[in-house]
């Protein structure tokens, strides 16, 4: 009787703000959790170490806005950024032409050693990188691409391919088969059809591994500070890295690098987001 | 415009695997609308699927207007094709759907453009042209996806059962609207379904496949009245045809079991006396059974004694299970009045005409004297009730 009362009178019933009031709750603690420790990050990229030192948690005043140019200009970010730019885009562009390419051949063609080849990609998955990396720094040395940004970026795509591979092949073996067929009637090849339906149509899944791989890649260190040590060939996270002695570190400008390095992830995460939603409400075929 | 024919088409999947169309022989005439009938799993989709070139050919030659077109390319042999899921690209508008296939054979953007234009007036899809396949309904992208094979203006349409996925009302729609095209266009049509109410309404002729063969091609009356085997007379009628086994005996012209008694007027003398004392099938149609005697104007007739199971009243008529006392089930379709009470014992008629004769062991019809179109009319004109 109350729901409807309520109803009747243009208010949702009492249960129903109840819950959604619980919700905002709940929705609001997670934000901050998540959003609290990236808006010190912020407030201590204006700030100097020792203002750091002496209050961690005060407001920015003055707000060293200096320190960005201090960062991009003489502590060399802006060719680390360029370095990282280089390695990630280009890796991420070859990881998403190669893997949507063999992900599609082994969702759409039967033919021996499919699953075999599956297996081995997905075995991959299992294992930590980390195993792989004084065989990969021994394989560099060999074909002198160690210290090189295109070696970094071969690593990068041998690193990330399997999980990529992965990813495509559940949602392209989804694709109806129909799709392929009209496809074919209408008079497309094979490559054709790659171009024309299996990547517009898988572009959903295309952007979500974009994005982790992006994002996977932007942030990568391990195997960035191992195979590269020439400094003008430095990517963002081993750069920030610089700021950091064995006696002092420099917080105030290690939160400003940090910052610089976050911006592109938010950009390819806001950009490529919407077009995962936007793929995503596309709608069924049926 | 074009003749497709199946000369021995056989497909086996693998090396040594399971054969599932085999031998099929077919010839589809210039302008025919042919319906490749029959269950699921009887290899009709398959065949259809070898016409348009999406599966390979393991055996036989296949032509179309003289062309053994085996090893051709589908997208080479000049055949549109209608799917069961529609297979629209979600992420093309309407117009960019219809004039997919145009654009891969190099035709002028005026042409592409007059073509979609003419096809969509003539569906009724005009307003639609900017919306995405998601934006619209079952019936209207079913029409889209039959307006981008008609846009192709191909020698051959195929369809792989299209109406499946729309509801009760949409489908008679769309049934009529392939229907007029069809006489609009004159083209060669190939269409595949498991809906004999499609297949009787749409088809020039039928071809029944059971088990991956033709179990019977012809006119869909030919078929539905002169069924090959016990097959095709099961499968094409609904309620499906009654079947019951009895003796034959030639002196006396009759076929009988506990259960019934059935002159047999229709055969020569020479084919019962080959068939004396053997068991045959008797097959009698629902409808041409009768629960009153006066049903059959005096004429020589059979009958058969059963106990009610169920009685289904229909509205419009009423349908009675009889369970007979050697085993097996017979229903017959009756006027809407017909009551009976659940284990009574009733008795039914039917014309001598009206029964059909079957080997038990091939289930193959015995032939009857009178064939062809005669035997089709006098079936028509057949009164039971």
């Amino acid at each position: 009787m109350a729901a409807f009362l309520a109803a009747a009178s243009g208010r949702a019933p009492l249960p129903r703000l109840f819950s959604r009031g619980i919700l905002a709750l709940v929705l609001g603690v997670y934000t901050i959790y998540q959003l609290g420790p990236f808006l010190w990050l912020a407030t201590m990229s204006v700030r100097t170490t020792a203002e750091i030192s002496a209050d961690p948690y005060a407001w920015p005043s003055p707000m060293h806005l200096d320190q960005f140019r201090t960062a991009w200009v003489d502590s060399d970010f802006a060719t680390y950024f360029w370095n990282s730019t280089m390695v990630v885009v280009g890796a991420v562009a070859v990881l998403t032409f190669i893997g949507a390419a063999a992900a599609h051949a082994l969702a759409r063609y039967r033919f021996r050693g499919n699953r075999l080849i599956y297996g081995i990609l997905f075995s991959s998955i299992i294992f930590p990188p980390q195993i792989t990396l004084i065989s990969l720094y021994q394989i560099l040395v060999d074909y002198n691409l160690y210290n090189s940004l295109f070696g970094l970026a071969l690593v990068y795509i041998s690193l990330q391919l399997p999980l990529t591979v992965y990813l495509l092949e559940g949602f392209f073996a989804r694709i109806p088969q129909d799709l392929f067929d009209a496809a074919k009637m209408d008079g497309y090849g094979d490559l054709e059809i790659f171009w024309r339906i299996v990547l517009p149509v898988g572009m959903p899944a295309i952007a979500t591994t974009l994005i982790l791989n992006f994002i996977q890649l932007w942030n990568e260190f391990l195997f960035a500070v191992v195979l590269i040590t020439d400094p003008d060939k430095r990517t963002l996270p081993i750069g920030i890295r610089a700021f950091m002695g064995d006696h002092f570190q420099d917080i105030g400008m290690i939160a400003t690098g940090v910052m610089i390095s976050v911006i592109p992830v938010i950009v390819v995460y806001v950009f490529f987001s919407e077009k995962l939603i936007r793929g995503m409400t596309a709608g069924a075929i049926k | 415009m074009a003749v497709v024919k199946l000369d021995k088409i056989v497909k086996r999947y693998g090396g040594g695997g399971p054969v599932v169309v085999e031998d099929v022989d077919l010839t589809i005439d210039d302008g025919e609308f042919m319906v490749l009938l029959g269950p699921s799993g009887c290899g009709k989709s398959t065949t259809l699927r070898m016409i348009a070139g999406l599966e390979s050919i393991s055996g036989g030659t296949l032509s179309i207007d003289g062309r053994v077109v085996n090893d051709v390319p589908a997208k080479d042999r000049d055949i549109a094709m209608v799917f069961q899921s529609y297979a629209l690209y979600p992420h093309m508008s309407v117009a960019d759907n219809l004039a997919f296939g145009l654009r891969r054979r190099s035709i002028p953007g005026g042409e592409i453009e007059r073509r979609v234009k003419e096809v969509a007036a003539i569906l009724g899809l005009a307003p639609l042209l900017a919306r995405k396949p998601s934006a619209l309904s079952g019936g209207q992208r079913q029409r889209v996806a039959l307006g981008r094979a008609m846009v192709r203006e191909p020698q051959v349409f195929l369809f792989d059962e299209p109406l499946s996925n729309l509801d009760a009302a949409l489908r008679v729609n769309t049934r009529s609207e392939i229907i007029k095209q069809h006489h609009r266009l004159g083209s060669t049509m190939i269409y595949v379904t498991h809906d004999q109410v499609e297949a009787m309404t749409m088809g020039t002729r039928i071809c029944v496949m059971n088990a991956g063969k033709v179990a019977q091609i012809g006119a869909p009356l030919d078929v539905y009245w002169q069924p090959a085997n016990t097959f095709v007379a099961r499968f094409l009628g609904s309620p499906p045809m009654n079947l019951m086994d009895a003796t034959l005996t030639a002196a006396t012209r009759r076929a009988s079991s506990p259960a019934l008694d059935a002159p047999l007027a229709r055969w020569s003398d020479g084919v019962l006396q080959a068939r004396d004392g053997r068991k045959v099938t008797l097959g009698v149609r629902a409808e041409d059974m009768a629960i009153d005697p006066a049903a059959l104007d005096g004429a020589p007739g059979g009958r058969v004694t059963g106990r009610t199971i169920a009685v289904e009243p229909l509205g419009a008529e009423t349908l009675l299970l009889l369970e007979l006392p050697g085993g097996g089930e017979i229903t017959a379709r009756l006027p809407r009045h017909v009551t009976a009470a659940p284990d009574q014992e009733v008795e039914l008629f039917f014309r001598a005409d009206a029964a059909y004769l079957f080997d038990v062991e091939t289930g193959d019809a015995i032939a009857p004297l009178e064939t062809g179109a005669a035997a089709v009319r006098a079936a028509v004109q057949r009164r039971t009730h």
